[in-house]
């Protein structure tokens, strides 16, 4: 079983994209603080079907300092790495004007800083195993239209676009894609908060009159993650029912 | 295997990969002049930190990589010491 690490990937999106990559036949590791009641049935139901298909691997991805040890167990413990999809992130809202100093920090943090080294000690790994290798990075729409609240956000979902497009221009001599999946509003708990008015607003504006959901964001990683995505790199693949169309 | 013959031997093995064309390996031949580009550097030293077990430039401040051949080789036998 090839492994893929999906960080975040206990709940909302991530919980749908390891679930997908499991059901596609690799062993899908998904990083979070916690378990939790929903992660661990998928768990079972997985090992019904296929056996060590879906595992947890417990790590705060806001302990920067630690990435390299961690990525070094899950060597350890599961063997060559494959692909990583980085999906965990805050999706902190708030007036700019009036946002506290350190939840802009904390943003960032989880949000840029922490995949960037994630990916930084996924790609040496990749490196030592020799056989290429697969970067999927979660961003947004809203990393290229524009949304009030969401500047801060905005801004981390655009530096992961420009980080994808450089960095597969450095790695791809050595087979390893890099891409960016960029989906539309998802109902989940990161977007619980959002006023029904606004959500309808959405639906409205969308050329499908739908919003897509998180079985959709799956399909398109798991696209990127497979063999026959080999020529795609440095690109957006975006799932948002027209809404940016 | 000496720390010598694994950071030599992993040089050579990644150049064949890369098919970048080696001079022979002495120690004053300048790293940069031997055919092997940033890129290549890169997957030496993660290489190497899987066969040693040790990376000297993750330790530094500023990654600077050293000038020559024979200059690499020591920070590894530096480290693994
Ligand atoms: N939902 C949308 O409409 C939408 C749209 C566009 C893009 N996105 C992006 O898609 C990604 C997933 O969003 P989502 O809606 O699925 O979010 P979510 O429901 O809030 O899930 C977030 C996941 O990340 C994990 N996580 C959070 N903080 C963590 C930390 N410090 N260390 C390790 N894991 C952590 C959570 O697990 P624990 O809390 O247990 O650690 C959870 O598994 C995000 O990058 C988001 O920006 C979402």
């Amino acid at each position: 079983m090839r492994n893929v690490v999906v960080t975040g990937g206990t709940r909302g999106l991530g919980i749908a994209i390891a679930r997908k990559l499991a059901a596609d036949g690799y062993r899908a590791i998904a990083v979070a603080r916690q378990q939790n009641d929903h992660f661990a049935a998928c768990v079972q139901q997985a090992e019904a079907t296929a056996p060590g298909s879906l595992r947890f691997a417990a790590f705060d991805l806001n302990d920067i300092a630690f990435i390299p040890k961690f990525v070094a167990s899950l060597s350890e413990e599961f063997g060559p790495l494959h692909g990583l999809v980085n999906n965990a992130g805050l999706g902190t809202s708030g007036i700019l004007a009036t946002l506290a100093d350190p939840q802009i920090e904390r943003l960032l943090r989880l949000n840029v800083t922490s995949p960037i080294t994630l990916t930084k000690y996924a790609v040496r790994a990749m490196m030592v195993g020799g056989a290429g290798g697969r970067i999927v990075n979660i961003s947004s729409v809203v990393a290229s239209t524009g949304y009030s609240g969401l500047s801060v956000y905005a801004a981390s979902k655009a530096a992961l676009a420009g980080f994808t497009r450089s960095l597969a221009r450095e790695i791809g001599p050595l087979g390893i894609t890099v891409n960016c999946v960029a989906p539309g509003f998802v109902d989940t708990d990161m977007t619980g908060g959002m006023k029904p008015a606004q959500r309808a607003q959405i639906i409205r504006r969308s050329a499908l009159r739908r919003l897509p959901d998180a079985k959709d964001v799956a399909a398109a990683v798991a696209f990127l993650v497979s063999d026959a995505a080999g020529n795609v790199t440095g690109t957006t693949v975006t799932v948002d029912a027209g809404n940016t169309a | 295997m000496t720390v010598r013959a694994t950071v030599e031997a992993t040089i050579v093995a990644v150049a064949g990969e890369h098919a970048k064309a080696l001079p022979p390996l002495t120690d004053d031949l300048p790293l940069l002049d031997s055919g092997l580009d940033s890129l290549c550097l890169a997957v030496i030293v993660a290489r190497l930190e899987d066969g040693l077990g040790v990376d000297p430039f993750s330790t530094s401040e500023e990654a600077v990589l050293p000038v020559t051949v024979g200059e690499f080789v020591k920070l590894y036998e530096d480290a693994a010491h």
